[in-house]
């Protein structure tokens, strides 16, 4: 049995916290606290990690970590994505830039993106279309980066599998050197 | 960026003002910073550093501590300490009504821990009766 380590980051609010806890079949282990950022109406936000597990068909397991969104926090992505398989950068397309939120976190894991694979999910695409799949392909490639985009409901667990699957698929076309 | 805090302001003056004589009567203590459970700083006193840095680090420090003290069903988390080869970092919980906070004190090699332990439990109480 393998066990792999899945990092989860991206803005905050883009639902890292909510799309670990739809797939882990233990209870996830959440850092919320209450939220006093002005910026975001959300209620509360990670400020350490959250964490949670689930087995696939074949006996191996996941354990996925999710990063606070906020830059401030930067000192834990660092340690978070230590020795991670791979990486799901999640978005929110209802916020204001979501292609800057985007180059924050493009910037801020550049040396893991060289060495891991990475999938886009894209959340709340369709109230808010704009930005469009194509532009975030754009951005991307303004990146030097070639990565899946998937636009997902991070409430539903399928979607979830469906980001962790498209990390195992890079790794099994041999897209990235152990 | 704006804060959107509810701590009442007689608090925020008394961390203040606690804060700075917190730095200058403790032997060693290099920063003290009061910072919400999600990392603002909302009053310091320090020697050298970034106020902004350590709150969010301090904020991180509180709330894993207080996921183990829950996992571990120690009760509520206190304090953290973070004893190095050139000093100490201390994370103090204070739970209030209108606002969860985290004290957070930096002290180098001269400051004795039990003398920074007992007036950081002595600052968080004050500040959580404040």
């Amino acid at each position: 049995m393998n066990e792999y380590k899945i990092l989860f980051t991206g803005t905050m609010g883009a639902g890292k916290t909510t799309a670990i806890g739809a797939v882990s079949e233990t209870p996830p282990i959440v850092t919320d606290v209450v939220n006093n950022d002005q910026s975001h109406t959300k209620e509360r936000t990670t400020v350490g990690l959250d964490f949670g597990q689930f087995t696939l068909d074949n006996g191996d397991r996941i354990r996925m970590f999710g990063t606070p969104g906020q830059s401030r926090f930067d000192f834990l992505w660092k340690i978070l994505s230590k020795n991670a398989l791979g990486m799901i950068i999640l978005t929110d397309n209802s916020r204001p830039d979501p292609l800057a939120d985007l180059r924050v976190y493009l910037e801020g894991f550049a040396d893991d993106l060289d060495i891991m694979p990475c999938a886009i999910g894209i959340g709340r695409l369709d109230a808010h279309p704009s930005p469009s799949m194509d532009d975030y392909i754009e951005e991307l490639a303004r990146h030097n980066r070639v990565l899946p985009v998937l636009q997902v409901d991070v409430r539903q667990r399928d979607d979830v599998i469906l980001l962790i699957d498209t990390l195992l698929a890079q790794l099994e076309a041999g897209m990235f050197g152990e | 960026m704006s804060v959107n805090l509810k701590l009442s302001p007689t608090a925020k003056v008394i961390a203040e003002r606690e804060a700075e004589h917190f730095l200058n009567d403790v032997n060693g203590v290099t920063a003290v910073v009061i910072a919400t459970v999600d990392g603002f700083d909302i009053a310091s006193a320090m020697r050298a550093g970034d106020a902004a840095r350590i709150a969010a680090m301090a904020s991180s420090i509180s709330a894993i501590s207080s996921v183990v003290s829950q996992e571990a069903g120690l009760g509520r988390n206190k304090s953290v300490t973070i004893d190095t080869e050139s000093g100490f970092a201390m994370v103090y919980s204070v739970h209030r009504e209108d606002a969860e906070l985290v004290i957070n004190v930096i002290a180098d090699g001269s400051a004795i821990l039990g003398q920074v332990a007992y007036r950081i439990a002595q600052f968080a109480r004050m500040l959580a009766e404040a």
